[in-house]
């Protein structure tokens, strides 16, 4: 009468989430997460990824979701895969929210978080190509980037 | 009957006058703004647009030099405003100076084309050698070509014209011994014009196919 009873329900449940978790892990590894690379450091500079700060030196890989620090001396420029520009002031914290380039599937996107600071964008070849997703995110306002190049201060928000 | 409306008028007066003087206080000291976004021309001397948009509306800005400036989430920014250079300096300091050398960008070539055709102007038929001569020294595998129309006609007409303007490219490249799978062809139509117009507008400048060299 029964054909799935609660448990066989469980049990198919428990197997395609652990199919599912494997092919999504599959899918993280080969998936190259290098979206861009530090080119200019000047003074103290780092890059959190996963809880890990990394100093900020010439050649470093950057990934999506890193935060990007410099010190009150800091400069730090970085150049994307799409050959976007970006560089901070002093004093500063920027999110990598999302970052995607692969021409050939057309899929871009690039959305970057600023906490604070002061920072320089040179737009690159996604907002060349896909305009409508480039944006640059402040506390305050969000920055949708048509093919340009801008600075921005943000002051911390205070609670 | 009379006192109560008095009293009225009197208690909205107060009301008002307190209420103003309230929003004053707190307006006049004149909070710094916490954000300012600044517009500055690409290295090539053209200029973009950024669209900055808060819960309270949006501004946009075109012009470069010129700033906006946001105070809070829930307020629109401000209306655009030159910025002095001096300003500039105290507000960014070195900062353009930390950034990454521009020269290893992609380099952009711009192909116009007739009214309502893929013919080539003159003066763009030109420039196809100075484009192999770049794809060629830079040993570049990925080749953008993007092709766009002016505003004349419907959409679904000028997306076909400008997928036929951006494929006679790609055709002329690919005849020229460039590799077809480092060709990435898309056409937009006259959804992203680069001079913009009203719909209906014959506008030279947009005719055009980008080719976009890494």
């Amino acid at each position: 009468m029964n054909l799935i009873g609660p448990r066989r329900l469980i049990f198919f449940s428990v197997l395609v989430f652990l199919l599912l978790s494997v092919t999504w892990e599959v899918s993280a590894i080969f998936a190259s997460p290098k979206v861009g690379t530090v080119q200019k450091v000047i003074g103290t500079a780092t890059v959190v990824r996963q809880g890990k700060t990394i100093p900020a030196i010439m050649g470093l890989e950057i990934w999506e979701n890193d935060t990007l620090r410099t010190d009150p001396n800091g400069y730090m420029g970085v150049v994307f895969s799409d050959d976007t520009l970006l560089s901070l002031g002093p004093e500063s914290v920027l999110v990598i929210d999302k970052f995607m380039f692969v021409p050939k599937q057309g899929k871009f996107s690039i959305v970057l978080r600023m906490i604070k600071g002061t920072a320089a964008y040179l737009s690159g070849l996604i907002s060349k190509l896909a305009p409508e997703s480039a944006y640059f995110e402040t506390p305050t306002a969000s920055i949708g980037i048509r093919g340009t190049k801008f600075v921005v201060k943000v002051e911390e928000e205070k609670n | 009957m009379r006192l109560p409306k008095i009293l009225f008028i009197a208690w909205i007066l107060w009301f008002a006058l307190t209420g103003c003087s309230a929003k004053r206080d707190v307006i006049v000291p004149s909070q710094a703004s916490r954000d300012l976004i600044l517009l500055l021309p690409d290295p090539d001397g053209k200029v973009g647009t950024v669209h900055v948009a808060t819960k309270g509306g949006s501004q946009i800005l075109d012009k470069p030099g010129y700033a906006v400036e946001v105070e809070d989430i829930s307020k629109p920014p401000s209306v655009p405003r030159p910025v002095e250079e001096k300003e500039m300096g105290d507000l960014f300091g070195h900062l353009l100076s930390a950034q990454p050398d521009p020269a290893s960008r992609f380099i952009l070539f711009l192909f116009y084309f007739e009214h309502d055709t893929a013919k080539l102007t003159h003066e763009s038929k030109a420039l196809m050698a100075e484009v192999l001569r770049t794809i060629k020294s830079r040993k570049s595998g990925e080749v953008f070509v993007v092709g766009h129309t002016d505003l004349v006609g419907t959409e679904g007409y000028n997306t076909a014209l400008s997928s036929r303007r951006a494929n006679h490219v790609r055709g002329l490249l690919v005849s020229n011994g460039i590799k077809p799978n480092a060709l990435l062809v898309s056409f937009y139509g006259k959804a992203r014009p680069l001079v913009p117009t009203k719909d209906e507008v014959p506008e030279p400048r947009n005719r055009r196919v980008e080719v976009i060299v890494r």
